[in-house]
């Protein structure tokens, strides 16, 4: 494109000298790395609607079992690394001392896998074509995309906080094998006893219905900065079909804000005066 | 109706010794060891505010934990509100000035916080319980 010199003011031969120099990094450099083609995802045909209907219905909302979960955190030891196990231990006596770390109290999402693992809140799972949704109650971030639609992993993923999913059913079962997980995501057996993952995180799961109205997701956990070798465990949920258990919005940090007022009248959120770590205080005496 | 303890008879003694300090761990997902169950306080106590958010629903009260104590505000933490909701609890649960017979198990370090337990307003006679364990932990398919 042409420099605009409607105005008359600039000399075209200095404009040419411009165009020139403006070029010429151009010319000097590589060629342009081949753009790899753009691709697209299709639109749902009638039959990809119609092959919803064949998978399992794993419709309502799903509670966690958690006293399942405590039960795990004796019989289902974690095959830590003798360097992660000092820090487990370090961390289970602070808890058994009244001293619990909140690894959650940052408001971040709880990740994977400790979503699938610890939660205390709900969930519930969407079947689109090509993909399962799986929503989480609290943390309004907790949200996985497991593609179903043949697709791989990338070759150069973002890590993220609940890495990328890609998944397919072998008859009522879903495998979803889950790699790119920021490593700062915690494996943990507890809300206050866990080790970040530190990397190279890969967790395969079988998710399906063990009973009409349990869900059981058996996961293998691989982490080789801070497991010996992979972890098998296994996590259970409850179906719920009362209109009460129907998700509801949850924003974690929403908590550090009271309702307020503003000079002009508005309605704002007032930030809680906060110790260290974000706990509240309560109002002034 | 006269604080009391139960199990533990020497928790208003306890009690007095608060620190002044009275921060209470309530911003996001956490372990509860910070709270003695084995401890309960029961206390008439007047609700300054019902803070109904996320992560974790917070009570405030003013109470006096022990006989002849001027009343003092107390923070009670419980779960989400969608935990809650499944047993009961709305956004206007409570409003300020409810007055209610609470329970709760108190923080270990003396500080003014608890895990709520139990409340009962006078007015009404309608009681909240915090333990959603049993509401999550069988389908609920009708």
């Amino acid at each position: 494109m042409q420099p605009d010199n409607r105005a008359g003011l600039i000399p075209h031969a200095l404009l040419a000298g411009c165009a020139a120099a403006l070029a010429a990094p151009a010319l000097l450099a590589a060629p342009p790395a081949p753009v790899a083609p753009t691709v697209m995802n299709p639109p749902p045909q009638p039959k990809d609607w119609a092959n919803l209907a064949t998978l399992p219905d794993w419709s309502g909302v799903w509670t966690p079992n958690v006293s399942d979960q405590e039960k795990r955190e004796k019989s289902d030891p974690i095959p830590w690394t003798p360097k992660a196990a000092a820090q487990v231990a370090h961390l289970e006596a602070e808890e058994r001392a009244g001293r619990p770390r909140g690894l959650f109290v940052n408001c971040l999402p709880e990740s994977m896998p400790s979503w699938m693992l610890i939660t205390h809140n709900a969930m519930e799972f969407l079947f689109t074509p090509g993909r399962v949704t799986i929503l989480g109650e609290s943390d309004s971030n907790r949200l996985r995309r497991i593609y179903t639609d043949g697709r791989a992993h990338p070759p150069d993923p973002e890590p993220t906080f609940h890495g990328h999913s890609i998944g397919h059913w072998q008859g009522q079962t879903l495998v979803v094998d889950t790699v790119a997980v920021l490593p700062q995501t915690y494996i943990a057996p507890s809300e206050a006893v866990g080790v970040p993952n530190n990397g190279d995180l890969h967790i395969v799961e079988r998710i399906h219905l063990a009973g009409p109205d349990i869900l059981q997701d058996d996961l293998e956990i691989t982490a080789p900065h801070v497991l010996t070798k992979t972890w098998k465990t296994s996590r259970f949920l409850l179906r719920q079909r009362a209109r009460k258990y129907d998700i509801v919005e949850g924003v974690c940090l929403q908590g550090n804000y009271s309702a307020g007022t503003d000079a002009a009248g508005n309605a704002v959120f007032v930030p809680v005066p906060e110790t260290e770590g974000g706990n509240w205080l309560p109002p002034a005496r | 109706m006269e604080p009391k303890t139960v199990k533990n008879p020497i928790v208003p003694v306890v009690m007095l010794g608060c620190a002044l300090a009275v921060a209470l761990p309530a911003a996001a997902h956490h372990s509860f060891a910070m709270f003695d169950f084995n401890k309960t306080i029961s206390c008439p106590a007047t609700v300054t505010e019902f803070r109904w958010t996320n992560p974790h629903v917070t009570l405030l009260v003013q109470a006096a934990v022990k006989p002849g104590e001027a009343a003092q505000v107390w923070s009670l933490e419980l779960t989400s509100p969608g935990n809650l909701t499944r047993i009961g609890w709305t956004h206007s649960s409570f409003k300020p000035g409810d007055r209610i017979e609470l329970q709760f198990n108190p923080l270990r370090d003396g500080r003014h916080g608890g895990a709520f337990k139990q409340a009962k307003i006078v007015a009404t006679g309608q009681v909240f319980t915090s333990s959603v364990r049993d509401a999550n932990e069988t389908p609920n398919l009708k």
